[in-house]
């Protein structure tokens, strides 16, 4: 049985990353405490912002290792079997990725910060108590009233993430019976929960990136946000699922994965990226293209205060995995597919961070120590959950009906 | 000694492959294999370098991108530059979102057609052609191998015919 | 050696062997024709010859003669182009993008598929070309130096960008299909006894030999092609709904048409294959190939794709509210209960309802389900276009300007007079054309064949 135990230097990083992360929210906690009168929102801000980010950024590849697993499951594809442990592993950080956003919100809702406009209660008051003109009424922010309301969001925020919880652990809980049991009935569950998780998934997602993320720019919206946003997260997802595989044979674990997996592996992440790039490309070009004022300010912004940034961030999340993933064998060779992971990795994190501080921090804002340490830290975290899982079960499963197809795997 | 060329016919794609593979282990030089359908790791045995097809058709593709942007420049930028719905065509990279569509099109199609026309050179599969397999078989359920008695000096006639009946051939012809 | 596993249904169903899989497949191009046959062809040959006359009317008079006016310049024709090139997706799809996702029943299917494909784009590039109105002035669409100083075409035009779009989906699914036919074409030259049948078919085999290296060339070719087909696929048809999106008329302007646009062409695309391979495998006999698993299949795509559809109308109608912008709700508002409700609620039922009783395994698997649904699924994808298009024009800006759009009989004749030239384009195709993937149908007989799979377990 392989059985996958955290060695002590990779025990010795994450501990490391998790300390440099408690640093950080020590260190943005007295920045704010610190702040005269004038910096203190935007130091709340800059805190409260910075742990949104890096709760979307790692909940989002967590629900990725569920949506991806069942996307197996539904499509009957045998090749990923093998490394199916992998994407259960990464999905089980749903728990504390759901709880780090729901800090987020109810720290919003207790208006400890000011990441989502539309929570402040004065924009929905016509009329002041004196029957005058409120200044700070906002007619196209009530008009959302009936979507963006305190109760509403909260409902679908706990019923989105209630429910994606819930798929997440009948499908662990049954990979872990099915190790011990074999046949195919629990395939054949799986299969059925993974088409109704997907649809609700397909849905769901959309309406909780606009609820998470759009609604940061509250006048702002475009209809494809939602399927960009998977696209990101998705494509995070499979650069995290690589590297997993790729680390766990590089200490003589999951032999049965074979270069024709890695190659796999390596294709889907050259896919996603191109996905990525083409609804971001859709998005931007249709808003630039007809330039009317209600949606290009969300670019204007981007472009006019964050232009490297911006433009850098799409630079090497296209360029990077079109150039070097093109070629056959740099999709089977670990130095390439390693770099361009890592650097495509942080390339999405910093989408996730365009996606959220613009609309928080305007023209004025940072990037320092504080944002690097913070993702660390988020990073150690994920790893700390992750790897525990791992260790947990078998890292190859030993019992699936697909199983002897996919140690068969064999592509040119 | 004047060269002769071997055919040996193999009704299964199975016995092909271990028959092939078997003639080798004794030393024979198979020139080639004529089957109705790509059979999967054939080219390993008989040792056929893999086709450099592919960086064809990025080279296609680059020259392809190449040309449009160089286009787009002449056309909108140099030539007679036009402001069309507020989208002023002083400089390509202000308006390279308008132009990323079409350069995308050409790319794909100078490395699509490009790639298909070497590959029908290459293969020399062109109108007109007459067609070189030994046996109209070939294309339909028999399997082929093509062996030159040139290239195999150190086998009698007898020797090679004989090694081939033993991998299960189910007919054996030759040809000067 | 590649492995299978036990609980995957066979693909070639009986007691199949490699020639006899020649058999199968040459019989309807050997044989003569069934009755059923020239009776289809005689109706479909009659409607396109009645859709042509339409076609010549039309430049003879102008465009006049079809039910446009000043408001609703883009009616009928534009909905049709965009229903060809949409229905036009699916061959390529599965040719491409099942090759790269190994899909085994993409073989029976895919070369129906991609004459399907030629055929519609065809139809499809006639109504740009008609609706130019002076068709023989067509070539000033490319940029070819001319005689009015250089004035050039506009790239930053989406129209233009259709061009070269439509163009080069077309020649590159022309090469995809013709490089897949060439060894099956050469089956049939070294099966045929009759001269011109073997004068015919060798020159369409351009000599093809079928030894080691052309093998692996011819893989290598199919596996880039699919490579380069596969984006090709998403962005042509991203590309026919930048036409609509670029623009700044409500309901055509949001940013979702892209991927909306290609999830839908896969949807009507698909449903038109399965229109098309339900009569098709009855008409030449194929039902040992094009099975019910291969039926249930497609049925799956077109319910995620028609689910995807529907989760794109309903965010576009959500956003519509959400964006707080009064035209955008007001194009909503009409589309769903003004004068066209008919063809919105049309399009909703026909596009987000039906295909949902593909959840159901049991109509899933069903033949005469699955022809019904199709149906359902091709006139829905037509309403789908005529609502984006007409409604939204029909009541721009200015409310003196609103109108109503009456196709005249040249618009009908020359839509169903489509639907006419292209089933006798595909008649003759099922007729003269190897109708399976003979070579990759054999490359996977002892994977997936019925009686092979029997042995193995």
């Amino acid at each position: 049985m392989e059985q996958f135990t955290l060695p002590t230097r990779m025990r010795n990083i994450i501990y490391t990353l998790v300390g440099i992360g408690v640093l950080s929210l020590i260190m943005g906690v007295v920045n704010v405490m610190g702040a005269e009168e004038a910096e203190h929102h935007h130091a709340v801000q800059r805190l409260w912002g910075n742990i949104l980010i890096n709760g979307l950024f790692f909940f989002g590849i967590a629900l990725m290792g569920t949506f991806f697993m069942a996307v197996q499951y539904a499509a009957e594809s045998a090749w990923a079997v093998t490394v199916k442990r992998v994407f259960e592993a990464v999905s089980q950080y749903v728990y504390v990725g759901a709880l780090v956003l729901l800090v987020v919100f109810a720290a919003g809702a207790m208006h400890l910060h000011h990441l989502y406009h539309w929570m402040d209660p004065n924009l929905y008051i016509e009329f002041l108590a004196d029957g005058s003109l409120n200044p700070e009424y906002d007619e196209i922010i009530a008009g959302k009233s009936a979507f963006l309301n305190q109760p509403f969001f909260w409902a679908r925020a706990l019923l989105f993430m209630g429910v994606y919880i819930w798929f997440t652990r009948r499908f662990r809980k049954r990979s872990l019976e099915e190790d011990m049991s074999g046949g195919t009935s629990l395939h054949y569950n799986n299969v059925r929960d993974a088409a109704i998780f997907l649809v609700f998934f397909g849905f769901t997602s959309m309406v909780a990136s606009w609820d998470w993320i759009m609604s940061i720019d509250t006048h702002w919206f475009s209809t494809l946000f939602g399927w960009y946003v998977f696209s990101g997260w998705w494509i995070s997802a499979m650069v995290v699922f690589l590297l997993l595989v790729l680390y766990l044979k590089s200490k003589g674990l999951m032999q049965q994965v074979n270069e024709s997996h890695v190659h796999d592996l390596g294709k889907w992440m050259f896919a996603v990226s191109f996905l990525w790039s083409y609804l971001f490309f859709s998005q931007f070009m249709l808003i630039w293209y007809s330039d009317i004022p209600e949606e290009v300010t969300y670019y204007i912004a981007r472009i006019d205060h964050y232009r490297w940034l911006f433009w850098g961030m799409f630079a090497v999340n296209f360029i990077f995995p079109m150039l070097f993933l093109m070629d056959r064998d740099n999709k089977r060779n670990k130095g390439y597919l390693v770099t361009i992971g890592f650097i495509i990795l942080f390339g999405h994190w910093l989408d996730t961070f365009l996606l959220v501080v613009p609309g928080t921090q305007h023209a004025d804002w940072h990037f320092g120590a504080f944002e690097i340490g913070l993702m660390l830290g988020f990073a150690g975290l994920f790893l700390f959950v992750v790897t525990r899982a791992l260790s947990k079960a078998p890292v190859v499963v030993k019992s699936h009906p697909f199983l002897d197809e996919s140690l068969h795997h064999e592509i040119h | 000694m004047a060269g002769k060329t071997i055919f040996g016919m193999y009704d299964d794609d199975g016995t092909l492959m271990t028959g092939a593979a078997a003639l080798i282990d004794k030393g024979l030089h198979i020139k080639d294999a004529y089957t109705p359908f790509p059979v999967h790791g054939l080219d390993r045995v008989l040792g056929v370098k893999w086709t450099r097809l592919a960086q064809c058709a990025f080279i296609y593709g680059l020259i392809g991108a190449i040309l449009a942007l160089s286009g787009f420049w002449f056309f909108m930028i140099s030539d007679w530059p036009m402001n069309i719905g507020g989208k002023p065509n002083g400089v390509l990279y202000e308006n390279l979102p308008a132009f990323i569509p079409i350069t995308f099109e050409f790319t794909v199609l100078c490395a699509a057609h490009g790639m298909a026309i070497t590959y029908l050179l290459r293969n020399w599969t062109l109108p007109g052609v007459k067609a070189r397999n030994p046996h109209p078989r070939t294309t339909d359920d028999h399997f082929c191998i093509e062996i030159s008695t040139e290239e195999n000096n150190n086998f009698s006639e007898e020797d090679i015919n004989s090694l081939l009946k033993e991998t299960g051939t189910v007919e054996i012809f030759e040809r000067a | 050696m590649h492995s299978e596993a036990a609980i995957r249904k066979p693909l070639i169903l009986g007691d199949k062997d490699y020639h006899q899989i020649t058999e199968d497949v040459c019989a309807p191009v050997e044989g003569k024709a069934n009755r059923l046959w020239y009776i289809a062809f005689s109706i479909a040959l009659i409607v396109a010859l009645w859709g042509i006359g339409c076609i010549l009317y039309t430049i003879g008079r102008g465009i006049g003669v079809w039910g446009l006016n000043t408001t609703v310049g883009w009616a009928w024709d534009i909905t049709n182009f965009v229903w060809w090139v949409g229905i036009g997706h699916a061959g390529t799809l599965i040719s491409a993008v099942l090759l790269l996702f190994r899909q085994r029943w993409r073989m029976a299917i895919n070369r129906s598929a991609e004459a399907m494909t030629i055929f519609a784009v065809m139809m499809a590039a006639l109504f740009p070309g008609i609706h130019m109105g002076r068709i023989w002035m067509a070539y000033w669409v490319l940029p070819v130096p001319n005689t009015f100083g250089s004035l050039w075409v506009n790239f930053n035009s989406p129209l233009l960008w259709d061009v070269f779009a439509i163009s080069t989906y077309f020649s590159v699914s022309l090469v995809f299909w013709y490089i897949g036919l060439i060894p099956d074409f050469a089956t049939i030259r070294d099966r045929s006894q009759k001269a011109l049948p073997k004068f015919i078919y060798s020159t369409l085999s351009f000599g093809w030999t079928g030894n080691v290296k052309a093998w692996i060339r011819f893989e290598e070719v199919s596996l880039v092609l699919a490579g380069l087909a596969t984006p090709l696929v998403f962005s042509v048809h991203s590309i026919v709904s930048m036409d609509f999106a670029t623009s700044v008329i409500p309901g055509w302007h949001t940013t979702i048409f892209p991927p909306y646009f290609v999830a839908g062409a896969i949807f009507s695309g698909f449903a038109m294959v399965q229109t098309l391979l339900l009569m098709v495998r009855k008409v030449v006999s194929l039902e040992a190939y094009i099975t019910r698993k291969h039926i249930e299949y497609m049925n799956i795509v077109i319910v995620i794709t028609g689910s995807m559809v529907g989760i794109a109308y309903l965010s576009e109608l959500f956003i519509s509210w959400y964006s707080g912008v009064e035209y955008e709700q007001y194009a909503f508002l009409n589309r769903a209960t003004g004068p066209y409700f008919w063809a919105y609620w049309a399009m909703m039922t026909c596009n987000v309802v039906t295909p949902q009783l593909f959840w159901f395994a049991k109509i899933r698997k069903s033949f005469v389900m699955s022809f019904i649904l199709s149906l359902f699924v091709n006139t829905g994808m037509w309403f789908e276009r005529f609502v984006i298009i007409v409604t939204s024009l029909h009541r721009d800006y200015i409310p003196a300007n609103w109108s109503m759009f009456h196709p005249t009989f040249v618009d009908i004749g020359i839509f169903i007079g489509t639907i006419g030239i292209f089933f006798v384009l595909f008649l003759l195709y099922a007729r003269v054309f190897p109708v399976l993937a003979l070579n990759e149908l054999k490359s996977i007989l002892k994977i997936s064949g019925e009686n092979f799979k029997k042995q193995q377990h």
